[in-house]
């Protein structure tokens, strides 16, 4: 009985959380961004009621928010009965629409005029977005309804040939011919260097700046935020003991240095919200699966009334996965013969100074080990070696020096090692079963 | 057609609609050919020895093929059969992908005979789905997609349009993209094999001569010349589908298998099973091509020492090629039908003997001009003479009667051959060659029997001991056998009744005493081991006085009188053939021709052309003497002339000068006058010009060193 | 347990069929599973899989969405040769043909997105849909927006969809260099010795005892755990020795249970297949051959590498061995090498001091047309006129990969060419024509 009803409230708190970190589901109010919210809703509704043109740009590193921001103001803008009623809006990307041809095609699509433009045919990309506004007008009403174009990831559009479509766009905007507004999404801050001297001096230069950084405190504010349940959840207390829940683990010093350390690498939210996500901290808690995974869901599958408390530990897990380096997981799984072949490439490279390599020194190298001191080493055909050095290569764990492979056999062909000393080093230790005579050569000093 | 170009490049003619309808092969052969009158007919018997030959050949290399194309029919059947038993080990290699690498060596012209023949092969008895691809036709992994796609499929009609779109495409189109995926050929082949499947049979039962599902063989030609990104890709791919779809690869290697490790990753190479096919080597292959058309009776078309020669020697060290071989000898053929009148009479006895009937006077003037004939007629004695050279019927009757004596000889040559071949090839240190074509080569040159090694082998044969010459003398029973012409029938029996000598010698009594027999055999066996001539002389020698010494064992009496015997049939028909009369009508003899045609030298011949310009541009004035060239010669002639005596680097100034001192000499403008040698723009121009054309011709090239200066490419004064 | 499972919106059996057909790999399917939540529930936008080949990613993938019977595309990027196949595979496994059938001529992304959304507005997804891409690494070689594009779809189509990309490598050089939308990281670390113990030991062989089965694997494992940890690799190594193995056992010489024999038995040969671990040059079949005939005459393990000998006529060795001396031997010492009297040099005296590395090392050098000649006609012992099969040979030297074109093909005066084969390689080519090459080479002065 109550665990049936548990379960139902794991899904419950489950589909909130998804919500928010998946689908970035908007909040009811942003924090930190006020002051921009505003300029933007204003500029907006100005376009959308009262038919200025405009154009602005929103600039911020990714995971700042910024479409978050847009679309909270688009929200609170079609609240609004006029602007509702007016107001069209045409969604470019960057990513999509990845040249004007294609862009104005959407345009029309997204504006419903496909009919209408049949299949007359445009001189100029100009006349071809004249025709469309115009085609506006004509709707019922006799002054032209305002349009907004959201271009997102606007320095993609700067690529563009002869940057037609922002020209045109801006252009339209300076010129009264329609209330148009247009607003880029860029993560560029020199997004305006990319612009054409035409084209830039057409846009207002408007920018909304999101160069989010946060105090500590703030980010740790947010994490509550978002960990935290919103109140209209239908099991008060249940809600009630969850938010305590997340209270406490936010207080847990632990917690804060871990938050601490994911802090200073980046504030993006994204990564944040991806973190909080990443399997070993959340939903081994909501649902531990298979009881044979490891010490994540052996804490979490601790039974009792709440078994909904986030663990410390299982913060800290997250945090481990998160911060290893995944090169360091890839050599682990190597061949012990693949690891020698880096190990001689490490002392070529301490011996000349990080000079290029080919095939025939590394074998050499390990030629020259095996002579030395080798117990535990086959000395293996030629063949065999180029294979490992394939595989390595494949990794991409080492580079060709010059992309041109065709023309040189693979023997001479000169590489460079993708790894630093650390690196090799940590994973020896982690290494299972490593032969300690090939320890020793990895820490002697020269080769 | 013609060019107003002077200089020796090549030029390309479209060929004008009406006159490729005209002019047949036979016009092209009878144009320009000696005596028109009879060139049908010899276009005819050009013709008809040519066919012949390409038949036999076809023949030939076909049951060469055929041990290794049957082991890998067995391999492909295997496969396929496997495929639906479940045996564990076939169940652990379920995911590998079949492959047989096909080691062809470096004979790469003649592969394409082999995989024909492999893949009818396999359509007949193993599979229908048989695709082979060229390295060329697949430059990137989707060309390769659509060319096994039609060769399975047999969508091969669209084709063309389709490479236009590849010659304008920037992206490939929806429906042809439908087309190349691999996916839609397992939806074909589906639909196939259940066409095929009869509802009777079983799924679990799968009978061994009809595979339920017949496998998908993709043949690769030439593996070395695929660039490995699209075959790694190719690989991949059909490794994914390889449960759905029982597909398997042919590598056709010329170099050494390790070639698919180098171009092979592990992570593909582990998807293939790979299996090793060797083929027989080129050498043994020419070996037989050369015993079945060239050391036969059964082709009356044949090459003196000279042109056989040239064939064999641009096989061994340029290609080896039997292809190139047998189209060498093609040429042969075709030169020796076109160039020789008399070739009318060189085709079978009958057909010989009315042509002679049939010959014009001029052909006959021919025939008294022939030197063989003319040592012939010397022979005869005054009055024969006469009506030889006088009467054309008598001459045609004796003709004919040469012509006979002609066939006889060849019956009996090779035979012969053969059976001298036989004997020698087993001895110490081959004397007469391993080959037997060496050994023809030796008896075409001259009298085989004057010819020292012959000595040493007829030495060595005298010391055979018993066991091994009678072996020996039984093979060459064997090669009698079949022969049907009179000598060789009674040399026959000779031979047989020796060996039964041979025989009863042991049988009657066991008295040739051991202590005879050992010194006997023994150094001929220990000769083996000794290597160089010197000694092998002297141990022949002391043997001799150790023969001389005692009375002869009746085995030695009988073995020197077979040896007696097959000295006789030697010397009776191994005579070279200029020595007969009329070997003009059958043998090819022009090697010069064969090797400008088949093995061409372009520097040589532009020095020559440059150093003799006589030769070409045949010019009065421009003959010498002497090598030098004349004043008048063309410029790029003189500047030529000129840069052979400078040093590796050539001041260009320097060259200017002598250069305009000779033109001026040929001007004939007298040597005291002051302008005489001096530089005019004329002279500059022309010697530019010499110059630029020598450098484009790769006699000298500019450097980097001195601007003034050009640097020489050809060395010494050649 | 069963509450636990019945939280995850699965019947229980087929999560326990799941767990039986994943060996080892319950952690990796508990935290998929956990991250992709319940069929209805929306699901991150995008998930990077990285691990070692045959460490199970796909396979892991292809059980869990197969089994759960949840609606998937899986695409391998190899086959997309252009991305109209890539969008076309996905509309047709999400949509069926007629959503596919709608992309036009060479679709742009737009063109996807726009039937996509198009589509699952008409049906509307009831539960999380899942794109599948193999070999992710080529998606970096197609246009740049592709991937970027890929990792943000959800967002793009707005519908419950998420990308699962697999790849043998690291996130790290996937990164465009604007950045993008940062995907969920997911290793699957390599199999443990006893993983790999347990699953090599499940294909047994169904005429022997499974711990039969698995003391071989065990042997097999002592020996090749140490180079080869490729579970494919070492399962072909099991199937290919696995009947040498079992020899003793036909013969009845000795018991199953007799693992020391057994040993014994089979180790050598083991140690022999070591020396052509990866290769994977012979099928079992004609490994057993092998073996055998090197039994008869003993000479070191032979596989196709082995079969280096290439017969080539006369002039193309002599070519092959000027190349040789060409590529390897500095120009400066050909004037030592090749001039019958060149008075009394030294190595010393035209050594540089700056080369400590020998050639051998460094790999062939270019050379060009003529110096090849000059060589070729100094060494080749009979007088050769350059006719036009000499250059016809070079020209197929190059086919054969034997040399290779260093110089662009429309270069045609004096074209560059290094020679492409290996030491011992040109040393039995010039035992063949008896012309001791060593002699010949600067390196080995």
């Amino acid at each position: 009985m109550i665990i049936c009803i548990i379960g139902f409230i794991d899904v419950q708190v489950q589909d909130i959380l998804r919500e928010r970190f998946c689908r970035q589901q908007l909040p009811d109010r942003l924090e930190g961004v006020e002051a921009q919210h505003k300029h933007l809703l204003e500029l907006l509704k100005r376009t959308a009621v009262h038919g200025e043109s405009n154009s602005v740009l929103i600039v911020g590193p990714r995971g700042a928010g910024k479409t978050m921001l847009l679309k909270c103001v688009l929200r609170d803008l079609l609240e609004e009965k006029e602007a509702q009623k007016n107001l069209l809006q045409v969604h470019l990307n960057g990513l999509l629409q990845t040249d004007d041809r294609i862009a104005l095609k959407e345009i029309t699509r997204q504006l419903h005029l496909e009919n209408v433009v049949g299949d007359k045919v445009f001189g100029s990309f100009a006349e071809n977005l004249a025709f469309l506004l115009e085609a506006l007008k004509k709707g019922d009403r006799s002054s032209s309804r305002p349009v907004l174009f959201v271009l997102d990831e606007f320095d993609l559009f700067a690529h563009h040939k002869n940057q037609t479509l922002l020209y045109n766009l801006f252009d339209v905007s300076q010129s009264a011919q329609a209330p148009v507004a247009v607003v880029g999404i860029t993560c560029r801050l020199d997004v305006l260097e990319l612009l054409e001297k035409r084209v830039k001096s057409r846009f207002s230069h408007r920018q909304i700046h999101l160069l989010s950084n946060p105090t500590f405190p703030q980010y740790l504010e947010r994490v509550r935020t978002q960990l935290s349940l919103p109140d209209r959840f239908p099991d008060q207390e249940f809600c009630q003991d969850w938010n305590d829940g997340v209270e406490t683990l936010c207080e847990d010093k632990s917690v804060q240095d871990v938050l601490q350390k994911h802090f200073n690498s980046s504030k993006d939210f994204h990564l944040l919200s991806s973190f909080i996500l990443s399997p070993a901290s959340l939903f081994p808690l909501i649902y531990p699966f298979f009881s044979t995974s490891s010490s994540i869901s052996s804490s979490s599958s601790s039974p009792g009334v709440t078994p909904l408390l986030l663990l410390p530990a299982d913060l800290l897990e997250a945090s481990r996965l998160c911060f290893t380096d995944s090169k360091a997981n890839m050599l682990h799984g190597l061949s012990i013969l693949e690891l020698c072949l880096i190990i001689a490439m490490k002392h070529l490279n301490d011996v000349y100074e990080g000079e290029p390599f080919n095939l025939q020194m590394v074998h050499n190298e390990f030629k020259k080990f095996l002579q030395r001191k080798s117990n535990s080493m086959y000395n293996f055909e030629q063949p065999v070696i180029m294979k490992a050095f394939e595989h390595l290569q494949q990794l991409e764990l080492i580079r060709p020096v010059d992309s041109t492979a065709a023309k040189t056999q693979r023997e001479y062909q000169l590489m460079r090692l993708m790894l630093d000393h650390s690196q090799i080093m940590e994973a020896l230790q982690k290494y299972p079963q490593c032969p300690t005579d090939v320890k020793q050569w990895a820490m002697s000093a020269f080769g | 057609m013609s060019t107003s170009s002077v200089s020796k490049g090549c030029f390309v003619f479209k060929p004008s609609a009406k006159k490729k309808k005209t002019l047949s092969l036979e016009d092209h052969f009878s144009h320009g050919c000696e005596s028109a009158e009879s060139s049908e007919k010899r276009f005819k018997l050009c013709q008809d020895l040519w066919d012949k030959i390409k038949s036999d050949t076809e023949v030939l290399q076909d049951d060469l093929n055929r041990k290794i194309l049957d082991s890998l029919l067995d391999f492909t059947r295997k496969c396929s059969s496997t495929r639906q038993l479940s045996d564990w080990a076939s169940q652990m290699r379920a995911s590998e992908i079949p492959t047989a690498a096909l080691v062809l060596g470096v004979n790469v012209p003649d592969h394409d005979m082999t995989f024909q023949s492999l893949s009818e092969l396999l359509q007949q008895s193993v599979t229908p789905h048989v695709a082979s691809v060229q390295a060329k036709e697949c430059g990137a992994l989707k060309h390769l997609m659509k060319r096994v796609l039609e060769r399975l499929m047999g969508t091969d009609v669209t084709v063309d349009d389709e490479e236009e779109e590849e010659a304008e495409q920037t992206s490939t189109p929806l429906h042809k993209s439908v087309h190349c995926s691999l996916s839609t050929l397992c939806d074909w082949y589906k639909t196939k094999t259940k066409k095929s499947n009869t509802p009777g049979k079983k799924r679990s039962s799968p009978s061994r001569d009809d595979p339920q599902q017949p496998p998908v063989v993709i043949i690769f030609k030439d593996l070395e010349a695929f660039n490995p990104k699209v075959l790694q890709d190719f690989i991949l791919i059909c490794s994914r589908y390889i449960e759905r779809l029982p597909l398997m690869f042919i590598f056709g290697i010329a170099t050494s298998p390790s070639t698919i490790q180098h171009m092979l990753p592990h992570s593909v190479s582990s998807l293939l099973c790979i299996e090793l096919f060797q083929s027989l080597s080129c050498t043994q292959h020419l070996a037989t091509v050369i015993d079945q058309l060239i050391l036969t009776h059964h082709f009356p078309f044949k090459l003196n020492a000279k042109v056989l020669q040239v064939l064999m020697s641009i096989f061994l060290y340029h290609d080896f090629s039997v292809r190139n071989f047998i189209k060498g000898l093609q040429l042969a053929l075709l030169e020796h039908f076109h160039s020789q009148p008399l070739s009318v009479l060189c085709c079978k006895k009958k057909d010989a003997l009315l042509n002679v009937m049939q010959l014009s006077h001029s052909d006959l003037e021919r025939i008294r001009n022939l030197p063989s004939f003319k040592r012939y007629v010397e022979k005869q004695e005054p009055q024969e003479q006469v009506n030889l050279s006088k009467d054309d019927t008598h001459l045609k009757e004796v003709c004919q009667k040469l012509i006979k004596g002609l066939h006889k000889y060849h019956k009996n040559y090779y035979p012969v051959l053969r059976c001298l071949h036989t004997l020698t090839s087993s001895l110490p240190r081959y004397p007469l060659g391993k080959q037997v074509r060496e050994l023809h080569l030796i008896c075409l040159e001259k009298n085989v029997w004057e010819n020292e090694d012959y000595q040493t082998a007829m030495k060595l044969l005298r010391m055979l001991a018993k066991d091994e010459l009678v072996a020996l003398l039984q093979r060459c029973v064997e090669i009698l056998q079949p022969v049907k012409s009179k000598k060789m029938k009674n040399a026959f029996l000779q031979l047989t009744d020796l060996l039964t000598k041979f025989k009863q010698l042991d049988t009657v009594a066991a008295e040739p005493p051991p202590c005879v027999e050992e010194p006997i055999i023994s150094p001929v066996r220990n000769l083996q081991k000794k290597t160089d001539l010197f000694q092998l002389q002297k141990t022949l020698l002391e043997m001799n006085e150790s023969r001389r010494a005692k009375k002869l064992s009746p085995f030695e009496v009988l073995r020197n009188e077979a040896l007696e015997f097959l000295d006789n049939l030697v010397k009776s028909h191994l005579s070279p053939p200029e020595s007969h009369t009329l070997n003009e009508v059958c043998y090819y003899t022009s090697s010069a021709t064969v090797r400008r045609h088949l093995n061409a030298t372009p520097r040589t011949s532009i020095q020559a052309a440059l150093n003799s310009p006589y030769y070409y541009l045949q010019n009065d004035r421009l003959k010498t003497v002497d090598g030098s060239v004349s004043n008048s010669a063309p410029d790029i002639c003189i500047a030529y002339k000129l840069h052979l005596e400078c040093g590796r680097l050539i001041n260009l100034y320097d060259w200017l000068e002598a250069y305009a001192t000779v033109v001026s000499a040929a001007e004939g403008n007298n040597p005291d006058s002051d302008n005489y040698g001096k530089v005019e723009e004329v002279k500059h121009a022309r010697f530019i010009r010499a110059v630029s054309e020598l450098e484009f011709l790769g006699f000298i090239k500019s450097t980097k060193q001195k601007t003034d200066h050009v640097a020489r490419l050809t060395w010494g004064g050649c | 347990m069963t509450k636990m499972l019945q939280h995850s919106g699965y019947e229980e059996e087929r999560l326990q069929r799941v767990a039986e057909l994943l060996p080892c790999r319950e952690v990796q399917a508990g935290m998929l599973l956990s991250l992709m939540g319940q069929p209805q529930q929306c699901s991150y936008p995008s998930i990077f899989i990285y691990g070692h080949r045959a460490s199970g990613k796909s396979h892991v993938m292809q059980v869990l969405l197969k089994e759960l019977e949840l609606p998937h595309a899986t695409v391998s990027c190899v086959e997309c040769v252009s991305v109209a196949l890539l969008f076309e595979q996905v509309l047709l496994s999400f949509f069926g043909c007629d959503a596919a059938s709608l992309l036009p001529r060479s679709p742009s992304l737009s063109d996807f997105v726009r039937i996509y959304r198009q589509h699952c507005s008409q049906t509307p997804a009831k539960q999380t849909r899942y794109i599948v891409m193999e070999k992710a690494e080529l998606l970096r070689d197609t246009d740049a927006n592709l991937l970027p594009a890929l990792l943000r779809l959800q967002e793009l189509v707005d519908d419950n969809v998420t990308i699962i990309l697999l790849s043998e490598i690291v996130w790290d050089k996937f990164r465009p260099n604007t950045g993008c939308f940062e995907p969920l990281l997911l290793h699957f670390p390599d199999y443990s010795k006893g993983e790999l113990q347990q699953i090599l030991s499940q294909d047994k062989h169904p005429s022997y005892s499974a711990e039969f089965y698995s003391s071989y694997i065990n042997i097999l494992l002592g020996v090749f755990y140490s180079v080869c940890r490729d579970l494919r690799e070492l399962r072909h190594l099991a199937a290919l020795n696995f009947s040498k193995f079992c020899e003793p056992l036909a013969e009845g010489k000795v018991k199953e249970t007799d693992t020391h024999k057994l040993w014994r038995n089979i180790e050598p040969h083991l140690k022999k297949a070591m020396q052509t671990v990866y290769l994977r040059e012979v099928s079992s079949l004609q490994w057993e051959q092998l073996q055998q005939m090197e039994e008869r005459e003993c000479g070191a393990l032979r596989g196709l590498s082995a079969h280096t000998h290439v017969e080539l006529p006369y002039y193309s060795k002599f070519l092959l061995i000027a190349a040789y001396l060409a590529s390897y031997n500095p120009a400066r010492t050909d004037k030592r090498f090749f001039l019958k009297h060149h008075g009394k040099i030294r190595k010393t005296n035209f050594l540089k001091k700056n080369e400590k590395t020998s050639n051998h090392l460094l790999g062939p050098k270019p050379f060009p047309l003529d110096r090849l000649l000059a060589i070729f006609y100094s060494v080749v012992d009979s007088r050769v006129a350059p006719t036009a099969s000499i250059f016809s040979q070079i020209s197929s030297l190059v086919t054969l990969q034997l040399l290779t074109k260093v110089s662009h093909d429309d270069q045609l005066d004096a074209p560059k060419y290094k020679c492409a084969v290996s030491m011992d390689f040109i040393c039995a080519i010039s035992r063949t024509v008896n012309f001791e090459i060593i002699k010949y080479l600067y390196d080995f002065l």
